[in-house]
């Protein structure tokens, strides 16, 4: 806010000014004149443009080289005149445009001299007039509005002053300054990290996870299929260790391995998880129907099966048939034996060789070590009780590191968990019982299970469709976003993309999304390694940044900021998800 | 103000006048010179030289195809023309009760008023006054060099700022005419050639 006497004009040091607008229009984008050298300013800064009344926030996002006439620019006369004298033509002919896609408005008030001014601040005091905040742009800001990079204030005005659960992901590329995120806004909606591989997705990931457990703003569960996460790992390209999670939450965090006896990196884990050939259902056979390449028949047989055995026993039942196996009956012919699947088949009004053929198919899951007839304990009861009371999950594959482990454990599990989340969400609406935990599940290499062909099956397409309902909600961490169902993706909240070559995937990270012509360029030209674009609900704007380096330097700067619980009435949760 | 007169008024326009200037005189204006007339009692038209004309007669045609002429029959003739040479001031100014500006005088001046060269506090003021406005006046014109005038002037006017401590007045001026001719690539070139090859080096510095 300005002080008595002042005017605006100085407000900005002349210093600070970069241009001014000379065009534009609201649907397109507005065009700067710069009065800075063209290096001064770079794709995806983030700058002000500052009328009267209205500052306007944008995102430079093309610098065009123009000249007063084409001659100025394609002759070279600084050979024909002294460098100084044609300096000062080029200075006056030879400009460049910045185009500048305008995305939010904040009201200033009337001029901060006039009385009129403290009518307006007097309004706001007395709650007669709204507080201002950033709105989407509606209007376009006059010709020669005065243009600035964005302060440091700037960023903090529009995405978040450091408070209770705004969470620093990275800075502004130039200025350096803190762009937080905020994290309670981050899990109302299902959100992905993309990037093509080494750009520094699993770190940004990592970053990420490590502020949602130290603010304790949810529950996290982390399908760790290349075992990552939990326990301390060795940069693929550095060489460098790379801490895990649990080492720097070791009792928040608990690292589940899958299978007896398994060893995460060389290490223990917390304890191992076993699935009971109780708790696999046809559905979850289905959703393999890729990887093991089932026929049109499967459904069928499945159906039957479910008849036959019943929900819990059908797995363990066919699993103990055997194919092929024939007896001679009492006319010496012979019949399939009693225990065969023929048989069952045959009794059951089932096309034999189809029903031997799923046999076959389904081998490779009869045979996975960690799905047992009866585990030593309840792991998946003991997953949701740790989730529920708000510790963290990284299940780790260890050794069963194939596309049909991770399809098979990370959709079963999730089934389970989201069916407890919404018993529990039922229960908090209809009886007022204790408010469900926000529960975040992290997906890697999430195509697998939310491509196309598979995406109506899982259970994660339907947690990425209702939103927040309830209470849970996808990470999505993928390499190659267009392969990931259409409709999944327009629904991501809080999309962070590193560097993407292929056309597809852009289109893909962009869906949905406002300004996507723009976007675009940006997203092709990010820096790898270092740089990400933030994009979609959960952020105020679309902002290219350089993202955190996970190093000691944020685990000490995380650990100081200390903890910080989301504090929320029930009432006002009930309203949020639009009860 | 300066009391050196040039010569006498022959004819006017509202856009300039031309000088009738006795021979001993006619190294007193320069090409590119601010001069002044008076146009009635308080009010003042000023102007620049762009052109010099020295006509011919029955006397110096005959002269100059006679076989052979005594050197002094030259020089009488030089000295004793019998048509006046002839000074082309482009009005670029007017001053009125002590206000000066870079706009045309309500009328021009009368015949035979007599002309003065401008003092070089004068030109401080002229060219000081305003933001260069009368450099209209001059690229309007569509018969005058205008490249070779303004680099003329610059450069007499630059020696006066010079010596008054304001070094940086020819940059000043040379930045409004770039900005003036910034979409006109060939008077720009022209003007800034002229420019440099008038004012030399180190003017910028």
């Amino acid at each position: 806010m300005e002080k008595d006497g002042w005017h605006r004009e100085d407000m900005v040091e002349e210093t600070n000014l970069i241009g001014y607008v000379v065009r534009g229009s609201l649907k397109d984008h507005l065009k700067v004149r710069l009065t800075v050298p063209s290096v001064d300013v770079q794709e995806g800064s983030f700058v002000v443009l500052e009328s009267d009344q209205w500052l306007f926030y944008g995102l430079v996002t093309d610098l065009q080289l123009g000249a007063t006439e084409d001659r100025f620019a394609e002759e070279r006369n600084e050979r024909r005149f002294s460098p100084d004298l044609a300096g000062m033509m080029h200075e006056k002919t030879l400009y460049t445009d910045l185009e500048v896609l305008p995305t939010l408005m904040l009201e200033r008030g009337p001029d901060p001299g006039s009385a009129a001014y403290q009518d307006w601040l007097e309004g706001i005091e007395s709650g007669n007039r709204d507080q201002p905040r950033p709105i989407p742009v509606k209007t376009v800001p006059p010709h020669h509005t005065r243009v600035r990079m964005a302060s440091e204030g700037d960023i903090a005005e529009i995405f978040g002053k450091e408070k209770k659960g705004n969470f620093v992901i990275g800075e502004t590329r130039e200025g350096a300054h803190p762009v937080r995120i905020d994290l309670h806004k981050f899990i109302q909606r299902s959100s992905g990290i993309f990037g093509a591989t080494g750009t520094g997705k699993s770190f940004l990931t990592r970053i990420m996870l490590a502020g949602l457990i130290q603010f304790d703003t949810a529950s996290v569960l982390v399908f760790d299929m290349h075992n990552e996460y939990g326990f301390d790992d060795t940069a693929s390209d550095t060489g460098e260790r790379v801490i895990g999670l649990k080492t720097k939450f070791p009792s928040k965090v608990r690292v589940v391995g899958l299978g007896k006896g398994a060893q995460i990196r060389g290490q223990s884990p917390d304890f191992n998880l076993e699935i009971p050939m109780s708790a696999i259902q046809p559905t979850d056979i289905m959703l393999l129907q890729r990887e093991l390449n089932l026929r049109e028949t499967t459904p069928t047989t499945l159906d039957a099966l479910l008849k036959s055995f019943g929900r819990e026993g059908w797995f363990r039942a066919f699993r103990a048939m055997s194919v092929g196996q024939l007896v001679e009956d009492e006319d010496g012919r012979k019949i399939p034996a009693l225990d065969s699947v023929a048989y069952w088949a045959n009794e059951n009004g089932v096309n034999v060789m189809a029903a031997e053929a799923l046999h076959n198919k389904l081998r490779r899951v009869f045979n996975s070590p960690y799905i047992v007839e009866e585990p030593a304990s309840d792991g998946i009861q003991e997953i949701v009780k740790m989730l529920e009371a708000g510790g963290h999950v990284v299940l780790s594959f260890g050794k069963h590191e194939s596309d049909l482990d991770y399809l098979l454990v990370s959709n079963l599990l999730t089934r389970k968990i989201r069916e407890r989340w919404e018993w529990r969400t039922n229960q908090f609406r209809s009886s007022g019982k204790e408010e469900p935990r926000p529960l975040v599940v992290v997906v890697e290499e999430a195509h697998k299970l939310l491509n196309p062909e598979m995406a109506s099956q899982t259970t994660f397409s339907t947690i990425a469709r209702e939103l927040r309902k309830y209470y849970v909600t996808v990470l999505i961490i993928d390499q190659r976003p267009s392969q990931i169902y259409d409709e999944v993706m327009s629904q991501l909240g809080t999309r962070i993309s590193g560097w993407l070559g292929d056309e597809d995937d852009i289109r893909a990270v962009l869906s949905g999304l406002a300004g996507r012509q723009v976007l675009r360029g940006m997203l092709s030209r990010l820096q790898p390694k270092e740089e990400v674009l933030l994009l979609g609900w959960g952020v105020p704007m679309p902002l290219p940044i350089r993202s955190r380096r996970y190093d000691e330097t944020f685990w000490k700067a995380l650990k100081e900021g200390g903890k910080e619980v989301s504090e929320q009435s029930p009432e006002t949760s009930i309203e949020e998800l639009g009860f | 103000m300066s009391e050196i007169y040039i010569g006498r008024m022959l004819r006017s326009g509202m856009s300039g006048f031309v000088v009738g200037c006795q021979v001993e005189k006619i190294d007193v204006p320069t090409f590119g010179s601010l001069v002044r007339a008076p146009v009635g009692d308080h009010a003042q038209v000023y102007g620049l030289v762009h052109d010099l004309h020295v006509d011919d007669d029955g006397l110096v045609r005959h002269l100059a195809t006679a076989p052979e002429v005594e050197p002094s029959t030259i020089q009488d003739a030089q000295a004793n023309r019998n048509i006046p040479v002839e000074i082309s001031v482009l009005s670029v100014g007017y001053q009125k009760e002590g206000a000066l500006r870079h706009v045309l005088p309500p009328r021009p001046p009368l015949s035979l008023d007599l002309i003065y060269m401008c003092s070089p506090s004068e030109i401080l003021s002229f060219t000081s006054q305003g933001r260069f406005g009368y450099f209209r006046h001059i690229l309007r014109q569509e018969d005058i060099p205008h490249a070779e005038l303004l680099a003329a002037h610059i450069a007499q006017s630059h020696k006066v700022h010079q010596q008054q401590g304001d070094p940086l007045w020819a940059k000043k001026a040379v930045e409004e005419l770039i900005l003036l001719l910034q979409d006109d690539y060939q008077k720009l070139t022209s003007l800034l050639g002229a420019v440099q090859d008038t004012l030399g080096e180190g003017w910028l510095a």
